[in-house]
């Protein structure tokens, strides 16, 4: 008996270190969530802004003469993926890889180190690795790659960009989305709104050429901190739910480790009384 | 003078979302002045100085490129970035400059001297705003 007694002793300070260790993952997560909840309010204006312009933009076209807003099927696509650095967060990576659908010879720009090490096998072409670490991306990064995006689309390297990101809906909810970025066109042919005159300064095209980069770095970079925070988000749960599991195996081989000292003493004592008796 | 709502954003936050009588800013093809009940308009805007009216006193900023749009008499401007004169840091500018300067000397490919001229082009707008 002594020897398992110490063996659950054993368990019990491993798993006593353990969850010293996810607490501290969870403290550090939910004082990083805040911040990134912070910088996901403060690029809403703009990203609200910018999508109601696009949709504006889409609506009222009618010429459609800008290379951007030319698609073309046959050409392989250019996805933009974006998730975590790290792993111990849930589902988060794993779920957004689920909802992927990528062909073999597609261009591929991985945002995070699990999304690099993810295509490392895979057969696609990857575009840059610039941008590898998610955590790290700023305003400026994502003006970089939009204008190497919208550089290669207009030479024709690829038919079509999509973004593929996590959006954070609350903290417990967040669903792995994919959005169309090009070509830049109507995504249902309903009824036009009766045109609206519009002014276009240096016309339709020059106003498309500025226009679109913008836009592409603007949902990229929503895309991002949506990202961010759903990673933080689902790396506190995750550790919450390790947690408590931790509690509950300590309560129990607590439980197990009192049983077992009370049934070696209770033995000692029967031996002893047993020798006395003699 | 008579207003109209102006809105401009940039990633970073809500710059100005208020009242304005004029607003002057740097267009892809020059300098455009926006008043109250301006017709549906929308612009690239380069690089260059923005100025606002308010009660009859202009502010002036300096914005590195974005979209200047019009619409039902409301007037936004989503840039990619976008500084009063007063919050604009000198010091980091000239920075800027220098090194953009010096990335254009080195031999690199076409595209990374393009980013690097824009790189110069909106340090000096900053120091030129600063220095009005």
């Amino acid at each position: 008996m002594p020897q398992s007694t110490k063996i659950i002793k054993n368990r019990i300070k491993s798993v006593e270190g353990t969850k010293q260790i996810t607490k501290a993952m969870e403290l550090v997560a939910t004082s990083k969530l805040r911040r990134a909840k912070e910088n996901m309010e403060r690029i809403k204006p703009y990203f609200e802004s910018l999508r109601s312009l696009a949709e504006d933009l889409m609506e009222a076209n009618t010429d459609f003469s800008s290379p951007f807003c030319k698609g073309d099927e046959n050409k392989p696509a250019c996805h933009v993926v974006i998730a975590g650095d790290r792993g111990l967060a849930g589902g988060y990576n794993a779920n957004l890889f689920r909802s992927l659908k990528i062909k073999e010879g597609d261009y591929i720009v991985p945002v995070g180190k699990k999304v690099c090490e993810y295509f490392a096998k895979k057969n696609v072409n990857i575009l840059t690795y610039d941008y590898s670490l998610a955590g790290n991306v700023r305003v400026g990064d994502c003006t970089r790659i939009a204008q190497l995006l919208a550089r290669d689309y207009k030479e024709g390297k690829f038919g079509s960009v999509d973004v593929s990101y996590t959006r954070f809906v609350n903290v417990l909810t967040f669903e792995p989305e994919t959005e169309e970025l090009l070509p830049f066109a109507p995504r249902e042919r309903g009824e036009k709104k009766a045109g609206v005159l519009t002014i276009y300064e240096g016309g339709v095209e020059a106003v498309f050429n500025q226009l679109i980069p913008q836009y592409i770095s603007g949902i990229i970079y929503g895309a991002v901190t949506s990202s961010v925070a759903s990673e933080l988000s689902s790396r506190r749960n995750a550790m919450q739910a390790a947690n408590k599991n931790a509690d509950e195996m300590i309560a129990d081989l607590t439980l197990k480790y009192n049983r077992s000292r009370q049934s070696a003493i209770t033995q000692e004592i029967t031996e002893i009384v047993a020798g006395s008796e003699i | 003078m008579s207003e109209y709502r102006l809105k401009i954003v940039t990633p970073d936050r809500l710059v100005y979302d208020d009242l304005a009588e004029s607003l002057v800013a740097r267009s892809i093809t020059g300098d455009v002045c926006i008043m109250a009940r301006h017709t549906e308009y929308i612009s690239p805007l380069a690089i260059g100085q923005v100025k606002v009216k308010k009660k009859g006193e202009w502010r002036v900023a300096s914005c590195s490129g974005g979209t200047l749009v019009v619409t039902g008499g409301n007037a936004t401007i989503i840039a990619d970035t976008f500084e009063w004169k007063d919050e604009i840091d000198l010091e980091r500018a000239e920075k800027a400059k220098e090194k953009a300067e010096e990335r254009m000397q080195s031999d690199g490919t076409e595209f990374e001297f393009k980013l690097a001229e824009l790189k110069l082009k909106r340090a000096i707008n900053r120091i030129n705003t600063k220095r009005m």
